[in-house]
């Protein structure tokens, strides 16, 4: 099992990269404790999570190919 | 909104008479109001800023425009349309990064939910942007 995870704005720059892919990841809670693990300096910025381009305030699980992206606060205009 | 609102580099000029000339289509309306965002070269902490690079989450943009255009013509029984069109990628001081139209039956709406719009795009639209100093080094917004 695989979820695509993308990385925006300032977080692009601290994980080094914009786009990873995770194997075997049960729920949203679990891939952010694996991407932390990772990139323990994520942990400082303030973002938001989508699943799938729908944000989400809570806890969800995973199925193949999801897209999850790490968003900071919008800065469009 | 058929078009692709995301315009790689600054938005040109040309963009803004193209929507003048299909303002003289839209005869339902009496007023229209556009909004111009432009990259500003402010100084901060004595550094100048010389550009802005914009990213976007592609995916979802277009999605969360249609839900901004849906919540303005709710608000506003006079708005006709919305359109509006972002930069992605690098926009040199100077540049127009932001270009949106409001047209409308009568002035008050058009100029009302222009205003309206920009604070929602703003608020709602997945865009970052990284500003670039004339040393070359950065900081995120």
């Amino acid at each position: 099992m695989q979820v695509k995870v993308l990385f925006f704005g300032v977080l692009s720059e601290v994980a080094g990269t914009d786009c990873r892919h995770y194997m075997e990841v049960k729920s949203i809670n679990d891939l952010k404790s694996r991407i932390i693990d990772e990139f323990p300096e994520i942990a400082h910025y303030n973002y938001r999570i989508s699943l799938n381009s729908e944000i989400i305030s809570s806890d969800r699980l995973l199925n193949e190919n999801d897209e999850i992206a790490l968003m900071p606060p919008f800065a469009g205009g | 909104m058929g078009r692709n609102l995301l315009i790689h580099g600054p938005i040109p000029g040309s963009s803004i008479l193209s929507l003048l000339d299909e303002m003289g289509m839209k005869s339902d309306s009496g007023g229209h109001s556009l909004f111009v965002g432009q990259v500003r070269a402010d100084e901060i902490e004595g550094k100048v800023v010389s550009a802005i690079e914009y990213s976007a989450y592609e995916g979802m943009v277009q999605a969360e425009a249609n839900k901004i255009i849906q919540s303005i013509l709710a608000e506003f029984d006079d708005v006709r349309s919305v359109d509006f069109f972002h930069s992605t990628g690098i926009v040199k001081a100077g540049g127009i990064s932001l270009l949106v139209l409001v047209s409308a039956g009568h002035r008050k709406q058009a100029i009302e939910a222009c205003s309206k719009t920009v604070e929602l795009i703003k608020e709602r639209l997945p865009v970052w942007k990284k500003e670039i100093y004339e040393d070359n080094s950065h900081s995120w917004k």
